[in-house]
């Protein structure tokens, strides 16, 4: 580990969040991402004018438009690719422009319709060498679930097992969003009613998939000293580490299925794949709660084993007897994640682990809580403290 | 052949391949029911998806070659929810991710072959299906004994 990731441990925080889920038919994705500023601005008790940095993904309004209609000059301004895998790594940057002095304070902004003009990510599919989930519209391989049902079959072919394996995942954040008053599916969910969702793509069903509702979200992250005078709680950045990409990183897998051009091999994290440890000073042990994408639910068993929470093929066993609701041996996914929280393109499963940290969770809350990873199957990873 | 920018068939409603230019080679041979991928000049392998430089060497040198058409069934998954009108009438369908002996992976469709015979594992090769007058896709179907 380098002298300056030991030196930015605990260094920067998010000191502010605000959230929205659910249908807003009357807004647009601008005025979605402009009130969850306000109100991530409201949480930190910081003003506009205390800010000085935005990044945003380009799937809702773009940077540029965001500033003008929020009245504030920035002097750090940055926009990615609106995929889940990026969120981890906008954090990442606003954590690095805070620390390096680029900016005082970073807002990361979000706001999404399911329907409207000037987001559409529909012409993905027809990118140069297949879609961004493995697509390929003339042979029918169409939705981002495509990438999850290929791993999630492949998985199943090494390890053993099948879609009856996914059950728990589905039924164990169905759990969590009952307790959670934003949560957009909050209906109660056992094994029975899962195994009669109807099949999407085989070896998937319903109840695997995410649904898509409208959305927006904003974390602002700023210095550890000045967060402490900020209204809540600091939550510290500890470590973090980046999204690993190539031809043995294809989306929504584990490395080592063979989805795609993927070797195949049983994928075990080296030293160098856990770097986010390094970096705070712990290991996965010292865990209390983890947040992992999960847009299918498969993407939960390849986020357990990419961070050695469990063995190559064993977190379909790790997953039942409820170690991974509240209350188990590593609760996952405590707000009910995008498969039953709701789908704000990840953003929503920071904003958790920033609640859960604060002691704001009521019936959800993790005790004793002071440690919470979020870590995904494509590796990157930001570990959070209080 | 031309590249193509047309996403859907006006005429039945069904998706088609963007032509890029630099994968016309592979359309034209596909035209021709023969399968053609690049094979580099230095280290001899082929590769897929299709672009301008070996992923394994890195050289820019390589051949459009022809390929066994002959590989192995790695992976399925079977369609039931309808993504447009045309797919509704195709539904329950399988896509597939084959191997070919030469070492790439297709994402394909498994042709002459009844859902519940799919298995990984077994061996295919490559079928041709004209879905307009210019475009024909490299689809597979179950290996003929012998071959």
């Amino acid at each position: 580990m380098t002298e300056v990731a030991r030196a930015l441990r605990d260094k920067t925080a998010v000191c502010g969040t605000g959230l929205l889920i659910g249908d807003y038919p009357d807004q647009t994705p601008l005025s979605l991402a402009v009130e969850a500023y306000q109100r991530a601005l409201d949480d930190a008790g910081l003003k506009r004018e205390d800010v000085d940095g935005i990044i945003m993904l380009s799937f809702g309004s773009d940077y540029d438009r965001f500033l003008e209609a929020v009245g504030t000059d920035v002097r750090y301004a940055y926009q990615g690719w609106s995929h889940g895998r990026f969120v981890a790594p906008m954090l990442q940057h606003a954590a690095m422009a805070v620390a390096t002095g680029m900016a005082k304070a970073v807002a990361i902004v979000h706001g999404r319709r399911r329907k409207a003009y000037g987001q559409t990510a529909d012409h993905e599919m027809w990118r140069q060498g297949l879609g961004p989930h493995g697509e390929s519209p003339a042979y029918g391989a169409l939705g981002p679930v495509f990438g999850a049902a290929i791993a999630a079959q492949r998985y199943f072919h090494m390890y053993g097992g099948s879609n009856v394996d996914l059950a728990p995942i589905a039924v164990a954040f169905r759990k969590h969003a009952r307790l959670n008053p934003l949560s957009v599916r909050r209906d109660p969910m056992s094994i029975e009613d899962y195994l009669k969702s109807r099949w999407i793509i085989e070896p998937l069903r319903l109840f695997d998939c995410c649904q898509n509702n409208d959305g927006g979200a904003c974390l602002i992250i700023t210095s550890a000293e000045r967060a402490r005078d900020c209204r809540k709680p600091p939550v510290y950045i500890s470590g973090m580490q980046g999204v690993h990409a190539g031809r043995q990183f294809h989306n929504l897998t584990l490395p080592g299925l063979g989805v795609a051009q993927q070797e195949v091999y049983k994928y075990k994290p080296t030293k160098e794949d856990l770097h986010a440890y390094q970096m705070a000073g712990i290991t996965n042990k010292d865990v209390d709660a983890l947040i992992t994408y999960d847009a299918f639910s498969p993407l939960v068993l390849f986020g357990l084993e990419r961070f050695g929470f469990c063995g190559p093929g064993e977190a379909r066993e790790f997953v039942k007897d409820g170690r991974i609701e509240i209350g188990g041996e590593l609760p996952v996914n405590t707000s009910g994640g995008l498969l039953s929280e709701g789908h704000v393109i990840g953003w929503n499963l920071f904003i958790e682990a920033v609640r859960q940290l604060r002691h704001e969770c009521g019936e959800r809350q993790v005790k004793d809580v002071n440690i919470v990873q979020y870590g995904s199957f494509l590796g990157e990873s930001v570990i959070f403290r209080r | 052949m031309q590249p193509s920018l047309k996403l859907k068939d006006d005429r039945t409603g069904r998706y088609l391949p963007v032509i890029y230019p630099e994968e016309i080679p592979f359309w034209e041979a596909a035209k021709q029911r023969e399968l053609k991928l690049q094979r580099c000049n230095s280290c001899g392998k082929a590769w897929y998806p299709i672009g301008p430089a070996c992923p394994f060497c890195f050289s820019t040198d390589f051949a459009w070659s022809p390929m066994s058409g002959r590989g192995t069934l790695h992976n399925y998954v079977i369609y039931h929810k309808a993504w447009t009108p045309w797919f509704e009438k195709r539904v329950p369908y399988a896509v597939v991710q084959v191997q070919l002996e030469e070492g790439p992976r297709l994402t394909t469709n498994l042709l002459n072959c009844p859902l519940d015979a799919i298995r990984i594992g077994m061996p295919v090769e490559a079928s041709y299906e004209d879905i307009t007058d210019e475009i024909t896709l490299v689809q597979f179907r179950p290996a003929k004994a012998g071959n």
